[in-house]
C-alpha cells in the first residue's frame, strides 16, 4: 500500500508537468526560433521584429484600458450585488444566484455576438430601432468601440467576480460593523470605513483574477474589437498566426511570452491574496444572522437595476439569438419581420457538413475530454490532499499553474509541440490542450470534496471489519461523487464552447463549435451563426440542468448536521 | 476480554525531531472494566488507542487482545484493523453522511455478512438499547449532536464486540449535554459485559466513568489506579496537580509524630498522614486541594494543622466561593461554601485533615 502510493505522486507529477510546462517550454522555444520549421535555432529575430513593430505601442495601451476597464466594470457591479444579496432587504434574491451562474450557459462568444447584433452601428437592432423613433442620420451607439469591449467583457467576468465575493461577503464578522455603529459610525460611514477595508483582499482577489480572465479573452477582442480595427495581445497574436500569406508562429510565440508572464504573475498575486483574505475575514463559530440593511425607498429602485441587469445576461442574448436565426436579415421586430420567419438558416445549419462536424466534435471533446479530465482530477486531488508530502506540493502548484494560461497563447505553445507529433490536426491535440487549460477546474471541485471525507470516516469503516476495498466502494466513492459529477458538469461546459485554444488548434476536419460559430461571425452569416449558437446554448444548458439536478439528489444526506 | 500492551514505542519524526508519542508502554487493561486513559493534549493517548485498534502500527512492541497477539514487531505479526473485531466511537463520531441511521448502524453486519433478518433484528434491538428506536430511516447527519453520538455508540456496539474504544467522545457536545450523556454511557457501559477503554483530557469525565485510570504524560504512563486512588492517594506530582487544582507547597520532612509524617513548610508544621516512602530531611511538596481547606472567620488558638491568615480575595462563582488567602506570606488558592459569611480583608483561619495532606516527591 505504502509503495503504490509512494509511487502515485511522482506518477502524476509526470502527467501534469507534462500538460502545464510543456506547452510554456515550447513556447519559449518557439519564441527564439523563426519558425515552425526551424526549431531549435536561437535567434533573437522574432522578438526583434515583434516589440520594434510600431503598432505595438498602441496595442499594449488598448489592452491596458480594456483589461482595467472591464475588471473594474465587473468588481464594481459584482461588489453591489453581493452586498445588495447579503446585507440588504432586497426582494427576489433568488436571481441573484441565477445572475452569477448564466453566463456559464450561455458561451462568451455568443454573448458577444447578440450585443453586435443589438448595437452594431449598420443595422444593429437597438440601433436600428433608435434610428427609426428617434429619426437619427447615424446609429447612436457604437458597440465596435473600446468602450462596448469594456463592458461586454465587464459583463463576462462579473459572474467569477461575484463567485469570489460572496462567500467572502458571507463570512465576513458582522460584529466588526456593528461595533463601528455602537462607536457612533453611520450605515455609510461604516460601509466604507469598515466593511470594505475588510474586504479588500477579496475585492483584490475578484478585480485581478478578472484582470487574468480579459487579459485572455478573446471572444470579445474578435467579435467586437477586430471589426471596429481595436486590437489588443490576444487578438494581435491571432492575427499574426491566422491572417497574411504565412501564419507567423514564432511571432506570436514572442508577444505570448510576455501576456504568459504578466498572467503568471497576476495568478501568484491572486494566490498570496486569498490565502491573506482568509487571514483577514473571520468566520465567527457563532451561529449569527448578519444584520439586514433595510433600504427603505430604495429598495424598489435597487431592484429595478439589478432586473435590468439579469434582463441584459440572461433574456436579452437568447432572445436576440433566437430571432436572428429565424429573420432572413436583420430588421427591428415588426409585423413584417413577423410574416418573414422561418426555419431556413436552420435547415442551412443542419445542411452544413462543418457545422454538424463541429457540433459533434464539440459534444465529443465535451464527453471523452470531461472524462479524461476529471479521472485525472481525481487522482491529483487525493495526492493534494491524502497523501500529503512534499511532492504532493509540487503537484499542487503544477495543477494551479494553467489557471493562469491565456488560451491563445498556450495555443500557440501547444502547435509547437503538436506540429512535431502525429497528433497534429487531430481531435486528441485539442483533447490534450483542453485538458491542460481546464485541469484547475477539476481539481478545484474535487480537492474539496476530499477534504469532506474526513479520516475519521473511512477508518471507523475499518473499524467495522470493512476491508480496504469495501471502505471505498461503500463509504469514499459514494461521498465522492458530488464533487465527481459537479466537476465534470463544469469540464464539460467549458469544453463544449472552448474557443480561445481551438482558435489555434483547430484544423480542417477538427471544427469545433465556438470556431464555426467565429467563422460564421468573420463572415458576417448572422442567420446560421445564431441558429447554431442556440444549438450550442442547448447543449450547455442541459448539462447544467443535469448538474443542478445531480446536485439536488445528493444533497439531503451531504449536508453535516 | 483484557489487553495487554508490552514495551509499545511509537515515534514521530517532525521537522528534524524526534517526537516520542508512545515510549516504552507497558500496561494491562482488565476485562469488563470501563478503563480510562487520562492526559493532557499531546500525551500519546489517542496514539496508545490507534494503536490499540491497529490504525497505526508502533514501533516496536507487542499488543495482546484476550490471548491474541494482533500486533507484534519481533515475531512479525500484524492483524488488521478490519479483523480485530472492535467497536470505536470516533471524536467526530465519523457518522457517514450519504447513509440513514439503519444502514450506519448495520454495516458491521453488513460486512461479516449477516443474512438480512437477522441485521434487521440486531440493529432494531441496538437502537433500542440506545435509546433510538423508530429512527432507522432518518438521515443520520439530521439529528442532533448528543443523537448522533448514541448512533456512533450503536453502530461500535451493534456487532457485540468484547472491547470497545472511545476517542474523546463527549468533546463536542455542550456542557450540559456531555454531563447527560456521560451518565447515559455510565449506565449503558455497565450493563454490557464489555472492555471499555476511553480517551479523555478531562478529569471530571474520567473520574465519573471510569473503573480504572492511567495517567499519561509526554508518552508515559505515569499513574494507574481506581478513580479514587488517583484522587487521595497519587505520589506523583504530575498526577496530583493535573486531577485537581491543587496548592504545591515546597516542604522538608521532620520527625514523625503519633503515626502521622510531619512536613515544615512556609505555613508552618503541618502534619500529614503517614507516607512511608519519605525519611526525615526528604525535601517534599506538599498538595493542598482547596476543598479540603475548611476555612473560619476570625483567629484560632494554635493547634495541629491550624493556620490563620488574611483573605486576599474572594469570588462568588454560585456554588461556592473561591479566592486566595495569605499565611505567612504564602498564598493559598481557597474555596468555602456559597453561604459562607467570610469576606475579602478578613482574617480567616482554616484546618487541613492530615488524611487530605499528601506528599510527593519533589
Amino acid at each position: 500500500m505504502g509503495n503504490r502510493k509512494s509511487l502515485l505522486t511522482p506518477v502524476l507529477i509526470v502527467i501534469v508537468g507534462f500538460l502545464t510546462v510543456c506547452p510554456v517550454i515550447m513556447l519559449v522555444f518557439g519564441s527564439f526560433s523563426t519558425g515552425l520549421g526551424t526549431f531549435g535555432q536561437f535567434t533573437l529575430e522574432k522578438y526583434i521584429q515583434a516589440y520594434t513593430d510600431p503598432e505595438l505601442a498602441g496595442i499594449i495601451t488598448n489592452t491596458i484600458v480594456f483589461v482595467l476597464g472591464s475588471s473594474a466594470v465587473a468588481t464594481g457591479l459584482a461588489l453591489l450585488l453581493v452586498y445588495l444579496n447579503t446585507r440588504t432587504d432586497i426582494p427576489f434574491k433568488f436571481l441573484f444566484r441565477i445572475i452569477s451562474i448564466i453566463p456559464m450557459m450561455i458561451p462568451h462568444i455568443l454573448f458577444s455576438v447578440s450585443w453586435v447584433l443589438l448595437l452594431n452601428p449598420s443595422n444593429g437592432l437597438i440601433n436600428l430601432f433608435l434610428r427609426q423613433v428617434l429619426g437619427l442620420e447615424n446609429a447612436a451607439v457604437n458597440i465596435y468601440s473600446l468602450w462596448g469591449m469594456i463592458l461586454v467583457e465587464g459583463l463576462l467576468d462579473l459572474p467569477i467576480a461575484y463567485l469570489i465575493l460572496a462567500p467572502a461577503m458571507a463570512s465576513f464578522d458582522v460584529a466588526l460593523e456593528e461595533s463601528s455603529r455602537v462607536c457612533g459610525g453611520s450605515t455609510l460611514r461604516t460601509l466604507f470605513r469598515v466593511t470594505l477595508p475588510v474586504l479588500r483582499p477579496a475585492i483584490l482577489a475578484a478585480f485581478i483574477l478578472s484582470l487574468v480572465r480579459s487579459l485572455a479573452s478573446f471572444a470579445v477582442p474578435s467579435v467586437i474589437g477586430m471589426p471596429g480595427r481595436i486590437y489588443v495581445l490576444a487578438t494581435h497574436i491571432y492575427q499574426s498566426i491566422a491572417t497574411g500569406f504565412a501564419a507567423d508562429y514564432g511571432k506570436a510565440a514572442a508577444i505570448g511570452m510576455s501576456v504568459l508572464v504578466t498572467s503568471i504573475t497576476l495568478i501568484y498575486l491572486y494566490r498570496y491574496l486569498t490565502s491573506e483574505s482568509e487571514k483577514y475575514v473571520t468566520i465567527s463559530s457563532r451561529g449569527y444572522r448578519p444584520t439586514v440593511i433595510r433600504l427603505k425607498r430604495a429598495r424598489y429602485p435597487l431592484f429595478g437595476v439589478v432586473g435590468i441587469l439579469s434582463l441584459v445576461l440572461i433574456v436579452l442574448p437568447v432572445l436576440v439569438l433566437f430571432y436572428t436565426s429565424l429573420v432572413p436579415y436583420s430588421m427591428v421586430p415588426s409585423m413584417k419581420a413577423f410574416s418573414m420567419m422561418s426555419w431556413k438558416h436552420w435547415i442551412e445549419v443542419i445542411h452544413d457538413p462543418i457545422s454538424i462536424l463541429s457540433l459533434k466534435n464539440s459534444v465529443f471533446l465535451g464527453v471523452v475530454g470531461a472524462t479524461l479530465g476529471i479521472t485525472l482530477s481525481v487522482f491529483v486531488a487525493y495526492a493534494i490532499v491524502k497523501v500529503r508530502s512534499h511532492a504532493s506540493g509540487i503537484l499542487e502548484s503544477l495543477s494551479f499553474l494553467s489557471f493562469s494560461f491565456p488560451g491563445i497563447v498556450i495555443g500557440v505553445g501547444f502547435m509547437w509541440f503538436f506540429v512535431r507529433t502525429p497528433l497534429y490536426a487531430t481531435i486528441w491535440a485539442l483533447l490534450i490542450g483542453y485538458i491542460a487549460t481546464y485541469l484547475p477546474y477539476g481539481v478545484r471541485p474535487l480537492t474539496s470534496a476530499f477534504i469532506q471525507v474526513h479520516s475519521h470516516l473511512e477508518e471507523s469503516s475499518q473499524v467495522c471489519g470493512a476491508g480496504a476495498f469495501t471502505t471505498m466502494r461503500r463509504i469514499v466513492i459514494p461521498l465522492l461523487i458530488p464533487g465527481i459529477v459537479s466537476g465534470w458538469i463544469l469540464m464539460a461546459t467549458m469544453f463544449v464552447r472552448e474557443l480561445t485554444l481551438s482558435v489555434v488548434l483547430s484544423r480542417p476536419g477538427t471544427e469545433v463549435l465556438a470556431v464555426q460559430i467565429f467563422r460564421f461571425a468573420e463572415d458576417g452569416l448572422w442567420g446560421q451563426l445564431s441558429a447554431l449558437g442556440i444549438m450550442m446554448i442547448f447543449i450547455s444548458t442541459t448539462l447544467v440542468i443535469l448538474a443542478t439536478l445531480v446536485g439536488i439528489r445528493f444533497k439531503p444526506m451531504e449536508e453535516s448536521g | 476480554m483484557e489487553i495487554r500492551i508490552r514495551n509499545v514505542s511509537k515515534h514521530y519524526h517532525s521537522s528534524g525531531q524526534v517526537i516520542k508519542a508512545l515510549d516504552n508502554i507497558d500496561l494491562t487493561i482488565p476485562a469488563n472494566r470501563i478503563f480510562t486513559l487520562l492526559g493532557p493534549s499531546g500525551c500519546g493517548k489517542t496514539t496508545l488507542l490507534r494503536c490499540i485498534v491497529g490504525l497505526e502500527s508502533p514501533d516496536s512492541g507487542e499488543i495482546e487482545i484476550g490471548g491474541e497477539t494482533v500486533w507484534s514487531r519481533e515475531r512479525h505479526i500484524y492483524v488488521p484493523t478490519e479483523h480485530r473485531g472492535l467497536g470505536m466511537v470516533f471524536q467526530t463520531y465519523a457518522i457517514w453522511p450519504h447513509m440513514d441511521v439503519f444502514n450506519n448502524v448495520a454495516y458491521p453486519l453488513q460486512t461479516r455478512g449477516l443474512p438480512r433478518e437477522e441485521i434487521r433484528e440486531r440493529v432494531a434491538k441496538t437502537l433500542r438499547f440506545v435509546q433510538l428506536e423508530g429512527f432507522e430511516d432518518r438521515p443520520a447527519t439530521k439529528l442532533s449532536g448528543g443523537q448522533q453520538q448514541r448512533v456512533a455508540l450503536a453502530r461500535a456496539l451493534v456487532a457485540e464486540p468484547k472491547v470497545i474504544l472511545f476517542d474523546e467522545p463527549l468533546s463536542n457536545l455542550d456542557a450540559k449535554l456531555r454531563e447527560e450523556t456521560r451518565k447515559e454511557l455510565r449506565a449503558f457501559l455497565t450493563d454490557l459485559e464489555i472492555t471499555a477503554v476511553y480517551v479523555t483530557h478531562d478529569r471530571i469525565e474520567a473520574l465519573a466513568l471510569s473503573d480504572m485510570v492511567a495517567v499519561m504524560n509526554r508518552g508515559h504512563i505515569i499513574e494507574t489506579g481506581t478513580p479514587r486512588q488517583i484522587y487521595f492517594h497519587s505520589t506523583h506530582r504530575f498526577v496530583v496537580d493535573f486531577i485537581g487544582r491543587t496548592n504545591l507547597i515546597d516542604a522538608v520532612v521532620t520527625s514523625p509524630r503519633g503515626g502521622l509524617t510531619v512536613v515544615d513548610c512556609a505555613l508552618g508544621e503541618v502534619a500529614c498522614r503517614r507516607h512511608e516512602a519519605f525519611d526525615t530531611g526528604d525535601r517534599v511538596t506538599l498538595c493542598l486541594r482547596p476543598e479540603f481547606i475548611r476555612l473560619k472567620r476570625g483567629d484560632a488558638a494554635r493547634a495541629q494543622n491550624v493556620f490563620s491568615g488574611r483573605i486576599d480575595e474572594l469570588v462568588f462563582i454560585g456554588e461556592a466561593y473561591e479566592g486566595e488567602i495569605t499565611v505567612n506570606g504564602l498564598q493559598l488558592f481557597i474555596k468555602t461554601e456559597p453561604d459562607s459569611d467570610i469576606r475579602a480583608g478578613d482574617t480567616a483561619s482554616f484546618t487541613v485533615d492530615p488524611n487530605n495532606c499528601i506528599l510527593v516527591s519533589k
